[in-house]
């Protein structure tokens, strides 16, 4: 039985189906051309061995009547550019343009230029839609043009040119902003740099001009050429490699300041071992990961391991010290929806993630004492998981919490913050396999497994 | 066959030619031109198979 990929369906030449655990790209007859075309170029070899590009294997059985089907690896925890850091989107965009430039200098292009068709393998953007790739006809321009400004470029100037973080509007609005949009937000000064005026002013004052012109015979005929796509694609990649996002680590200094954090790290850790010896789960969910090192102990032992924080700083540290970790900014007080066509297109970040073991250490009490949820309403969100979870409880008379609460009194909050309140909470919906008390301080864990 | 699912936009096809340098420029012009140049035939011959159709009416 196959499952459509809800995310593949708008390219009809190629789109992604699961048969179980199989990962299958179904081909139409121009799909497969354009997979014999790029299967015999060195690029597709080269870019295949060193690993930027997904493994692809033609089926000599195509299942469901299809003409052609190739069977992919399955990409271990998909993700998405409103959840990556910046070092995470320009890695992308270098990718997109690197294969670019190398697979036109075999005679093939790139028919789209979106960062959804890119994917973070072991700590490493992959290619994973080989149905973008197509032989190049003589004299076309570069289609995903538009598409790169807006989904990579764009993103990456607002970061590093305005200051202001990209993953906000690409969730809201996932095709991008427009070159309009851009010469309203970029100051004066920034619209008159070379790049913007290019890629920024001129475009959205020609996307004005010529809207629904047909323009492509005439540039075939005016002599466009491959030449003229690689010219612009060096370009971008310079334009691209200069933008540069100049954040300050408070965040993660403070953090690892903390007397509790390396007071209690090893035995946090010595925690989460106890637990993946026991449930063995094969995906790991890290909730309030911060710096990610119970990742790394998760990952360390062979289980894909997601990392989720909302603090970008910090995962983009994470990331450009080469974690093989998945890393998600999401702030779980709003994690990732369901959205794009029919509010399915683009699954949210629990479904996605799928775990067999949450683990929730230093998260809690950040939602009950700064987000204001009621700590009953978060251990069911942590319970609808249905896997077991660590959870690192953090009483009243913590350091932490005096410093969250230094602002509010007790009417102001939840029930549930003493640790008795607590159990009593857990109770109808865990089973407390394991608890212990860290140190001599006012933090406990607790290894639950859902009734 | 190149513009399968994805709208390019027209003003960003003609600008790549620009992106490309001063042989870009060249191919640009020669495009921009070749357009207007449609762009007003098209128009002569829309108003000559106008005229009787005004004429009649």
């Amino acid at each position: 039985m196959l499952r459509a990929d809800p995310g593949s369906f708008r390219d009809p030449a190629s789109h992604v189906v699961f048969d179980g655990q199989r990962v299958l790209r179904l081909l139409d007859e121009r799909g497969l051309a354009a997979w014999h075309a790029l299967a015999k170029t060195d690029f597709h070899r080269r870019a295949t061995a060193d690993g930027r590009l997904i493994p692809a294997e033609l089926l000599e059985q195509p299942p469901g009547g299809a003409i052609a089907a190739l069977e992919h690896p399955r990409v271990p925890f998909v993700s998405y550019p409103f959840e990556w850091t910046f070092s995470m989107l320009r890695d992308a965009a270098l990718l997109q343009l690197d294969l670019l430039a190398e697979a036109l200098a075999e005679g093939i292009t790139i028919k789209d230029a979106t960062p959804f068709n890119i994917q973070f393998i072991e700590g490493r953007p992959v290619f994973i839609d080989i149905g973008s790739f197509e032989e190049y006809q003589s004299g076309e321009p570069w289609i995903g043009y538009r598409q790169f400004t807006r989904q990579f470029l764009f993103p990456l100037m607002l970061r590093s040119w305005a200051g202001i973080p990209f993953q906000p509007w690409l969730r809201g609005d996932m095709e991008g902003p427009t070159a309009a949009d851009m010469r309203h937000i970029l100051s004066l000064g920034k619209r008159l740099r070379p790049a913007a005026l290019m890629h920024v002013s001129l475009q959205a004052r020609m996307e004005q001009r010529l809207s629904g012109a047909a323009i492509r015979k005439e540039l075939a005929t005016a002599g466009f050429s491959d030449q003229l796509i690689l010219a612009n694609v060096r370009k971008l990649k310079k334009l691209v490699t200069g933008l540069t996002w100049a954040h300050d680590t408070h965040g993660w200094v403070e953090y690892e300041s903390y007397r509790h954090v390396s007071r209690d790290r090893e035995a946090k850790a010595d925690f989460l071992r106890k637990a993946l010896a026991t449930h063995r789960p094969q995906r790991v969910l890290d909730l309030g990961a911060n710096d990610a090192y119970f990742s790394e102990v998760a990952h360390q032992s062979g289980t894909v391991a997601i990392a989720v924080d909302g603090d970008e700083p910090v995962l983009d540290a994470v990331y450009r010290r080469g974690s093989r970790v998945c890393l998600v900014i999401s702030d779980l007080n709003n994690p990732s929806p369901a959205q794009g066509w029919a509010g399915a297109e683009r699954p949210g970040l629990a479904e996605r993630a799928d775990p067999d073991l949450v683990v929730a250490y230093g998260l809690i009490h950040h939602l009950i004492y700064t987000a204001s949820i009621p700590p009953a309403r978060v251990l069911a969100w942590l319970a609808g998981f249905g896997c077991p979870v660590l959870i690192e409880f953090v009483a009243p008379d913590d350091e932490m919490v005096a410093k969250l609460t230094a602002n509010k009194v007790d009417d102001e909050l939840h029930r549930g913050r003493t640790r008795a309140e607590f159990e009593e909470l857990v109770d109808p919906l865990f089973d407390v396999v394991a608890g212990e008390r860290l140190g001599e301080g006012s933090r406990y864990l607790y290894s639950l497994v859902p009734h | 066959m190149i513009f399968g699912y994805l709208d390019a936009g027209s003003g960003s096809l003609i600008l790549q030619a620009i992106l490309g340098g001063a042989a870009g420029i060249l191919v640009a012009f020669k495009a921009w031109r070749a357009r207007l140049m449609g762009k007003r035939a098209g128009a002569e011959a829309t108003t000559e198979t106008d005229a009787p159709a005004t004429s009649e009416s």
